[in-house]
C-alpha cells in the first residue's frame, strides 16, 4: 500500500490539511508524512499554503487513478455487501449525532442536561462496540483502511473522558468527521456516487 | 324540524352545526350590520335527508327545492339583480361548509347562473366584453373540474346540479376517511351557501383588496393592506404583483375606506384577534367577502399579544395562547427583515437545518467556496449533498444548501456544529439554479431568497413584551416556576409537534 494514495486521499477528505492531520489519517509513521508530502508537491499533486496542503487538478486526476487501481483489487461483491451492512450502523449514527445536537429533532441541545448527554454517550459505546467487527471486516477487504479502528477508538475514549467536541465537530478527528470519511472511502470502494447514494436515502 | 332553507340575514338564530362554518361567519357579520353580499343556505339538515330513500336518494328533497325561488328572489331584491337573465344579471357562488372544514369536500363554484345572455349583459353592463367572456370561461372550466360535468346552459339547473354535488362530497372516500381519523360524526352533514357575487372589476368605481386589521408583519398596531382597482377575487390574494397600498384606497374612494376600518375594528373586538379581511369594492359600495383570525411573523405573534391585552380584548392566558415557543425562538434569532422578505422573490426552499441568516454569492464547488473566500467575498455554498472534502468550504460559508438530505444528513450535522445557517432537501437541481447568484438563507425558515436583504439584529431578551409574556407565564405556571419563555411556552403547548404550530408569514 503506497503512502502515496494514503496521502492524496487524506488531502482530498480533509480539504486543506496539515502534515499532523495527514499523519494521524494515514497512520504513516511521522516520519514519512513530510517526505510524502514534498515528493507529492514537487510532482504537482498538492500544492502548500503556510502550514497547509491541498490538492491540485493533477493530484484529484492522480487520486482518482490510484483508487481505480486499488478497486480492481478488492473483492467487489464482498465490499458491496458489507456496504449494504453499512446502512443500518450509518442510519442509527446520523440520528445519534442528531440527537446530540436537537432535543426533540427541533430545541438545539445547549448541553446544560449532563443526564441527557451522558445517555447519548453511553449509546454512542453500544454502537460503537456493535460497529468495530464490521470496521475490521472492511479493512480484511481493502488494508488501506487499516487507520480506521484506531481512529474511532481515539475519538470515543476522548468523548468518553468528557471531551465532548470529538463526537461531532467538524475539522477534527471527532467520531462523526470519522465516521463520514469512512463512509466516503465505502462509497468510492463499492464504486458508488455519493448522490446515488443520497438519491437513496443511504448518504445525505 | 330544523329549516331546509334560510336566508343569512343576521337573525336566523341558527347555530354553526346547521349552518356550516362558511354560513356562521356571514350569519355572524350579517347580525353585526356589516355589509357582506347577500346570501342564503341549504342547512346540514338537507345533507342529512340527502341520502334518504324517501327524498329520492341522491337528489335535492322537493320541498327544500321548492324553498329556492323565494331565497333567491330575496337575492335578487337586494342587490337589485336577476338571477339569469339581463341587463343586470346575478350571478351567485355555491360553497360547501361543513361545521369543521375538511378535505375532500366539493368547494366553491363561481359566477353560477352563467348563460350566453348573462355573458352579452355583463358586457354590456360593464362595457368590457373581454371580462365578460373571461367571466364566462372561468365559470365553465370551473364548473366541469369542481361539479365534474359540463355546465347545463340552464341558471337553474347549474344551481341543482352544484347544490347536489357538495352535498355527495360528503360522502367522498377523503371526506369520509377525515372524519374517521379525527372522530367526528359521520351525521353532521355540511351545508351549501349560496351567495351573490360582487365585481371588483365592474367599473373604475370597482376594485378588491385585502386588510389586516393589524399589521402581520411587523405587529404594529395599525391597519396594513393592498388594493387593486379593478381587480376581481382571487387577484390580490393570489399575489399578483401590482396591488397599491391601502392609502390609494382611501384617497380614491374615502367613504369606502373608513368603512372598510370601521368594520375591521368591530370584528377584532368581536372575533378578540387580529382579522385578515378580503374586500371588494363594487360601483363604489363596500362588500366584506371573508374575515378570519390572520396568520402573523413571530414579532407580530408577540406584539399582538401583548397589545390585545393591553387594550382588554384577551387574558393574559390567551395572549400566551397566541404565541409559540417556536416563534419567541425565531424572535431571539437575528432573521430577515419581514417586509423586505415578503417582497423578495423565494428562489428555493427546503428543511430548516440549522438556523441563522447568510448573506452570500453561491458556490457550487468547495473549492470555488474557498477560492472566493480568499478574496473575502461572503460565500454561500450551494451543493446537492455535501461530501467530506467540502468541510472545510462549509466552515468559511456564510450558509449552506443542498438539494438532497433531510435533518440528520452531513451538512446538517456539521452546520449545527459550526453554526453556520443551513437549508436542505431543497430538491434536485437547486443548488445549480442557484450558481453565481447573491442570495439570503433563512436557516431556521428554510427559504433561500435572491438578493441581500436587511437582516433585523437578534431580538433583545428584555424586550419588554417578551418581558410581559414571560411574568404571565410564570404566574400561570406557580411559584415555583422558572426557566426561559421557551420552555414555559412548550410545556403549556404540551405534545404540540412543531409541524402542527401555525404557519408563519414570511
Amino acid at each position: 500500500m503506497t503512502i502515496e494514495l494514503r496521502a492524496l486521499q487524506a488531502l482530498r477528505l480533509k480539504g486543506r490539511a496539515t502534515a499532523e492531520d495527514v499523519g494521524a489519517a494515514t497512520g504513516a509513521p511521522a516520519g514519512e508524512v513530510g517526505p510524502a508530502l514534498a515528493e507529492l508537491a514537487a510532482a504537482g499533486h498538492c500544492e502548500q499554503a503556510r502550514d497547509r496542503y491541498k490538492l491540485t487538478k493533477a493530484g484529484r486526476e492522480q487520486l482518482g487513478e490510484l483508487l481505480a487501481a486499488e478497486r480492481a483489487t478488492v473483492d467487489q461483491a464482498a465490499i458491496v455487501a458489507a456496504y449494504r451492512d453499512f446502512d443500518a450502523h450509518n442510519s442509527a449514527f446520523k440520528q445519534l449525532v442528531t440527537d446530540w445536537q436537537l432535543k426533540d429533532g427541533a430545541t438545539p441541545n445547549d448541553h446544560t442536561d449532563a443526564e441527557y448527554d451522558a445517555k447519548i454517550v453511553h449509546r454512542l459505546g453500544e454502537l460503537h462496540e456493535g460497529f468495530v467487527p464490521l470496521v475490521d471486516r472492511f479493512v480484511g477487504l481493502a488494508p488501506r483502511l487499516a487507520p480506521y479502528p484506531e481512529r474511532f477508538g481515539g475519538a470515543l475514549a476522548k468523548v468518553r473522558a468528557g471531551e465532548h467536541i470529538w463526537l461531532a465537530r467538524p475539522m477534527i478527528d471527532s467520531y462523526h468527521t470519522v465516521w463520514f470519511e469512512l463512509h466516503e472511502d465505502l462509497i468510492g470502494l463499492a464504486g458508488l456516487s455519493r448522490a446515488d447514494e443520497a438519491a437513496a436515502g443511504r448518504a445525505e | 324540524m330544523t329549516p331546509g332553507v334560510l336566508a343569512l340575514d343576521g337573525t336566523t338564530g341558527a347555530g354553526r352545526d346547521e349552518l356550516g362554518g362558511k354560513a356562521a361567519s356571514i350569519e355572524a357579520m350579517r347580525a353585526m350590520g356589516i355589509p357582506v353580499p347577500p346570501a342564503f343556505v341549504l342547512t346540514t339538515a338537507v345533507c342529512r335527508r340527502f341520502d334518504d330513500p324517501a327524498d329520492g336518494a341522491g337528489a335535492v328533497p322537493a320541498d327544500v327545492w321548492a324553498e329556492l325561488p323565494d331565497a333567491m328572489a330575496e337575492l335578487e331584491r337586494t342587490t337589485g339583480r336577476t338571477f339569469g337573465a339581463g341587463p343586470s344579471p346575478l350571478l351567485v357562488s355555491v360553497r360547501s361548509g361543513a361545521a369543521v372544514s375538511m378535505p375532500g369536500m366539493m368547494d366553491t363554484v363561481l359566477n353560477l347562473g352563467m348563460t350566453d345572455e348573462v355573458r352579452d349583459a355583463l358586457a354590456a353592463e360593464s362595457g368590457d366584453a373581454v371580462f365578460a367572456d373571461d367571466t364566462r370561461r372561468r365559470f365553465v372550466e370551473q364548473f366541469a373540474k369542481v361539479v365534474g360535468e359540463q355546465a347545463p346552459a340552464e341558471p337553474w339547473e347549474q344551481l341543482r346540479l352544484a347544490v347536489a354535488a357538495v352535498f355527495r362530497s360528503w360522502r367522498s372516500t377523503r371526506a369520509t376517511a377525515y372524519r374517521r381519523d379525527r372522530g367526528i360524526a359521520e351525521d353532521g352533514g355540511t351545508a351549501v351557501t349560496v351567495q351573490a357575487m360582487v365585481f371588483g372589476n365592474l367599473d373604475d368605481r370597482s376594485g378588491t383588496g385585502v386588510l389586516f386589521s393589524r399589521d402581520p408583519l411587523t405587529g404594529a398596531a395599525e391597519p396594513y393592506g393592498e388594493w387593486l382597482p379593478r381587480g376581481q377575487g382571487e387577484d390580490v390574494v393570489s399575489g399578483r404583483a401590482d396591488a397599491l397600498p391601502l392609502a390609494e384606497l382611501a384617497a380614491a374612494q374615502p367613504n369606502a375606506h373608513t368603512e372598510l376600518l370601521a368594520a375591521a375594528a368591530r370584528l377584532e373586538r368581536a372575533g378578540r384577534d387580529v382579522q385578515d379581511i378580503e374586500f371588494t369594492v363594487q360601483a363604489g359600495t363596500l362588500w366584506l367577502l371573508q374575515a378570519r383570525a390572520a396568520k402573523r411573523s413571530p414579532e407580530a405573534a408577540a406584539r399582538h399579544a401583548v397589545t390585545l391585552h393591553a387594550e382588554g380584548l384577551i387574558s393574559p392566558a390567551e395572549a400566551l395562547d397566541r404565541v409559540t415557543a417556536e416563534q419567541v425562538e425565531a424572535l431571539l434569532r437575528p432573521r430577515v427583515d419581514p417586509r423586505a422578505a415578503a417582497a423578495a422573490e423565494v428562489l428555493a426552499t427546503g428543511k430548516p437545518a440549522c438556523p441563522g441568516i447568510g448573506v452570500g454569492v453561491v458556490a457550487t464547488s468547495g473549492e470555488e467556496a474557498e477560492d472566493l473566500a480568499d478574496t473575502d467575498a461572503d460565500v454561500v455554498l450551494a451543493r446537492p449533498t455535501t461530501d467530506p472534502d467540502d468541510v472545510a468550504a462549509m466552515s468559511l460559508a456564510r450558509a449552506v444548501v443542498t438539494d438532497l438530505g433531510g435533518s440528520t444528513s452531513h451538512a446538517a450535522v456539521v452546520c449545527r456544529e459550526m453554526a453556520v445557517p443551513c437549508v436542505v432537501g431543497c430538491g434536485p437541481g437547486t443548488s445549480a439554479g442557484l450558481a453565481g447568484q447573491t442570495v439570503t438563507v433563512d436557516g431556521g425558515a428554510g427559504v433561500v431568497y435572491l438578493g441581500a436583504l436587511p437582516v433585523v439584529p437578534r431580538g433583545a431578551l428584555d424586550d419588554p413584551d417578551l418581558r410581559q409574556l414571560a411574568e404571565w407565564a410564570r404566574a400561570e405556571a406557580g411559584a415555583e416556576a422558572g426557566g426561559p419563555l421557551t420552555a414555559l411556552l412548550r410545556a403549556r403547548q404540551g405534545a404540540v409537534h412543531p409541524a402542527e404550530q401555525p404557519a408563519a408569514v414570511r
